[in-house]
């Protein structure tokens, strides 16, 4: 009896590769069903003339495009390149299907079409397909797309009163009052994109990709503990008045549900292909975006950083990776203290900085060594 | 899944390797036409200088030699000998005397007060002239040597064929007296401090509770550990008792690893004077018509077993695995001889997996006990960086494979790393 040789596969493991992208395609297509639902219950200001059921197609449209289009350019690549062979079953459709969800699900409903193709085009074939597909690529190709957008149409895209916007009018001293809270978490207000604004449905998705491994803890959970920090420091050192925490309380809560920061942890911040590759490096780069993206919100011009820091902890992957060497306790312990105290200090600083006191407190430490 | 167990002691002929995969030279004691009996020596191996008798399983004949595949997949010497089926067994010393057990929790500082019945000379040259060496030999397993300072042994209770975890646990149960004084017996050989079971949290309560018996007041330390959770529970077993990483060879380290049908053996071999000429294989997979756990003479060829088991399953491609999944190898043959360092085989059919491309989900570096990053060794082995290789400590991979069981994309991580090893090596 004669036997091959060839080592087998182990089969015992049932994790794949492409299963886990199979569950983020899951979870993308549900956030993109409830916003087309959402957007049809969300009030439409009184001025205008179309309705909430048009804002509701236009979403639709938007999602229904995004995928295609990002489809048809994985198509025309895998043809030029002689084989698609890939497409022979819908596992080939999954990955292109989701970077075009995402990219659509980034943009607020008032996006033109042509900026969405043009996004979508940008981020398949110059954030993806040129470094070779997935798994090959250095930056989130979504991201590249949305960024694009941002950048080259970014009068376009400008939707105004989103809560975030609103929170940084309060930062500079106005008195806001927001939209009541129930909204906030099911979702139907106007925000910056589309995909990001239901709470619930995130947080659930959120436990979901973690028990299916799509996502790991150890990046969406230490971003999201950073920004907790951060906005609580921030918070409190801004908005604390005698004995009521309220102020602080609402800050934490806006920063950690609106914007991009649960659909960040969510669908971003673990990508996993663009991010580094151990426990350490994982939480070092969740430390990166999370820190950047409150600098921009608190500092910076633009309401949301969010696109920009994933980005750029993209582009520092490569050095975070060669940091690490080892990934035994101790240096798991080294690392966990290290970043918890840079965030402290980052937090403090922050919300120093936003009320120009710094240099007033170096000088009475100054005053009180001398 | 293996749903019997057999028995299959009296093979027509048995094919002993001469040599083995450490010791490649052979002088041959006797000639063909020869009788032998069960525990003869018909020849020594040599590796250097060190010397390792090879032993008769039956009694018989010695009708010729003949060069065939070996389980190692090596192409070597065996001699062949019919079987009288009278299992006519050579003189033997053996050292009767039950093991005086002292109620002395620190037996192992004192070691002494035992040589009264048997010094640790006694067992070497015992374990040595019955040919115990090479028991277990895949994943972190060690040879029963006793090469310098030897200070653990580690005696594992579960047998992890991935995707079939099983131990006889009947063998457990009836041997447990047995098996607690084969461990003592290795103990007192190496001069070690610590002995040490390894057994499963879920085990049969019977079985833990006669082994457990059968430890109490010897000293010997019981770790149950969950075997559903793929981990490597020995790799971090044994460093807690080494307190460093470990080597690719555990007895540099200063550790023995065996089985506990390793450690029957060795109690079987001094105490009663058995040599070692037959032991348990777990014959598993589906190209098999019956699974089966079996007692087997050393030196029956695996065709025969094959024969007993009614045969094959009629399935093209069929893959033949000697040990365990993650470390074991593959042979293109069955027509090769069971022999003490085998301890399962599957035949299974088989089935490609596509690879993916890595997707740095990072599980294989979350899940390497040597606290080393495989991902990133093999990062840098694809862009050719020795000094990258070097810097992440790639010498201190085992080679458990873990890395390999775990990637979502099947990709042979371990091999990577194994060549990044070579590159640098
Ligand atoms: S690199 Fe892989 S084979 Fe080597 S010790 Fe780590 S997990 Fe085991
Ligand atoms: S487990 Fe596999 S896919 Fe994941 S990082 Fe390691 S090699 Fe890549």
């Amino acid at each position: 009896m004669e036997f091959i040789t060839k080592k087998p596969p182990i089969v015992g493991n049932s994790q794949r590769t492409y299963k886990r992208s199979i569950n983020l395609h899951f979870a993308l297509l549900i956030v993109a069903i409830a916003a087309v639902i959402l957007k049809a219950y969300t009030k439409v200001p009184e001025t205008v003339t179309y309705t909430a059921l048009d804002q509701s197609f236009k979403v639709f449209l938007m999602l229904a495009v995004g995928a295609f289009t990002s489809v048809v350019i994985e198509l025309f690549y895998s043809l030029s390149e002689g084989s698609t062979k890939k497409f022979d079953s819908y596992k080939g459709f999954v990955d292109p299907i989701n970077t075009g969800l995402i990219i659509a699900l980034l943009l607020p409903t008032i996006t033109p079409i042509y900026v969405l193709i043009l996004a979508v085009i940008v981020g398949v074939y110059a954030g993806k397909l040129v470094f070779g597909g997935y798994g090959y690529y250095i930056f989130n190709p979504a991201l590249v797309g949305v960024l694009f957008a941002n950048l080259s149409f970014g009068s376009q895209l400008t939707v105004t009163n989103t809560p975030l916007m609103l929170l940084k009018r309060a930062l500079g001293g106005e008195t806001i009052s927001f939209t009541n809270m129930t909204d906030l978490f099911v979702g139907n207000y106007d925000a910056l994109a589309i995909g990001t604004t239901s709470v619930i449905l995130l947080c659930v998705i959120f436990i979901y990709l973690l028990i299916t491994r799509v996502i790991d803890i150890r990046t969406s959970g230490t971003f999201l503990l950073t920004v907790l920090i951060m906005s609580f420091g921030v918070g409190f050192i801004n908005f604390y008045v005698e004995g009521n925490m309220s102020g602080v309380f609402d800050y934490v809560v806006i920063n950690m549900i609106t914007g991009f920061t649960l659909f960040a942890a969510v669908f971003l911040v673990s990508e996993s292909v663009s991010s580094p590759t151990s426990r350490e490096t994982k939480m070092i780069y969740a430390v990166v975006i999370a820190t950047l993206m409150m600098l921009v919100r608190v500092l910076g011009s633009q309401p949301e950083g969010v696109v920009f820091a994933i980005l750029f902890g993209n582009m520092i992957t490569p050095f975070i990776n060669r940091t690490v060497k080892r990934s035994d306790n101790k240096t798991l312990l080294k690392t966990s203290l290290i970043l918890l105290f840079t965030v402290l200090f980052i937090s403090i600083s922050l919300g120093f900085i936003l009320q120009s006191e710094l240099i007033d407190i170096f000088a009475s430490i100054g005053g009180a060594l001398l | 899944m293996i749903t019997e167990y057999r028995t299959f002691l009296n093979p027509k002929k048995v094919y002993i390797p001469l040599t083995d995969i450490d010791s490649k030279i052979a002088n041959v004691s006797v000639e063909e036409g020869d009788r032998v009996l069960v525990g003869q020596i018909v020849a020594y191996k040599f590796k250097g200088k060190d010397k390792t008798p090879v032993l008769s399983t039956v009694s018989g004949t010695v009708v010729g030699f003949v060069e065939k595949l070996d389980r190692y997949a090596k192409i070597v010497d065996h001699i062949i000998i019919e079987n009288d089926l009278l299992m006519e067994t050579i003189e033997l010393t053996n050292y009767k005397d039950k093991l005086a057990v002292s109620q002395d929790r620190n037996f192992i500082h004192n070691v002494t007060t035992y040589s009264e019945n048997i010094s640790t000379a006694q067992v070497r040259t015992a374990l040595k002239g019955l040919g115990i060496q090479k028991v277990t030999v895949d994943g972190l397993f060690t040879d029963i040597k006793f090469k310098g300072q030897t200070e653990h042994i580690v005696v594992n209770a579960i047998f992890t064929n991935e995707p079939f975890i099983s131990t006889d646990y009947e063998a457990i149960i009836h041997n447990a007296e047995a098996i607690a004084d084969g461990i003592c017996l290795l103990g007192i050989g190496a001069g070690a401090k610590t002995l040490t079971v390894i057994v499963d949290k879920y085990m049969p309560a019977e079985a833990l509770d006669e082994l457990g018996k059968a430890i109490v007041d010897k000293n010997i330390e019981l770790i149950s550990i969950n075997v559903k959770i793929i981990k490597s529970w020995d790799y971090k077993i044994i460093q807690k008792l080494v307190k460093h990483n470990l080597s690719l060879n555990l007895l540099d380290d200063g550790v023995l690893y065996t089985s506990v049908h390793a450690a029957l053996m060795v109690h079987d071999a001094i105490r009663k004077g058995i040599p070692v000429t037959s032991r348990q294989v777990a014959i598993t997979g589906d190209g098999l018509k019956v699974n089966a756990v079996y007692d087997v003479r050393i030196g029956t060829l695996f065709s025969d077993l094959v024969e007993d088991l009614e045969g094959y399953h009629e399935v093209e491609n069929m893959n033949l695995h000697i040990g365990s999944f993650l470390t074991g190898i593959q042979l293109d043959n069955d027509d090769f001889a069971i022999t003490q360092s085998v301890d399962s085989i599957n035949v299974s059919e088989y089935r490609e997996v596509e690879e993916d491309v890595c997707i740095k989900c990072g599980d294989c570096n979350d899940i390497c006990p040597a606290g080393i990053l495989p991902q990133n060794i093999m990062d840098a082995e694809l862009r050719s960086v020795n000094s990258r290789i070097v810097e992440l400590d790639t010498h201190l991979c085992v080679e458990c494979g873990l890395c390999t069981y775990v990637c979502p994309s099947k990709i042979n991580v371990l091999e990577w790393v194994r060549r990044a090893k070579r590159r640098v090596g």
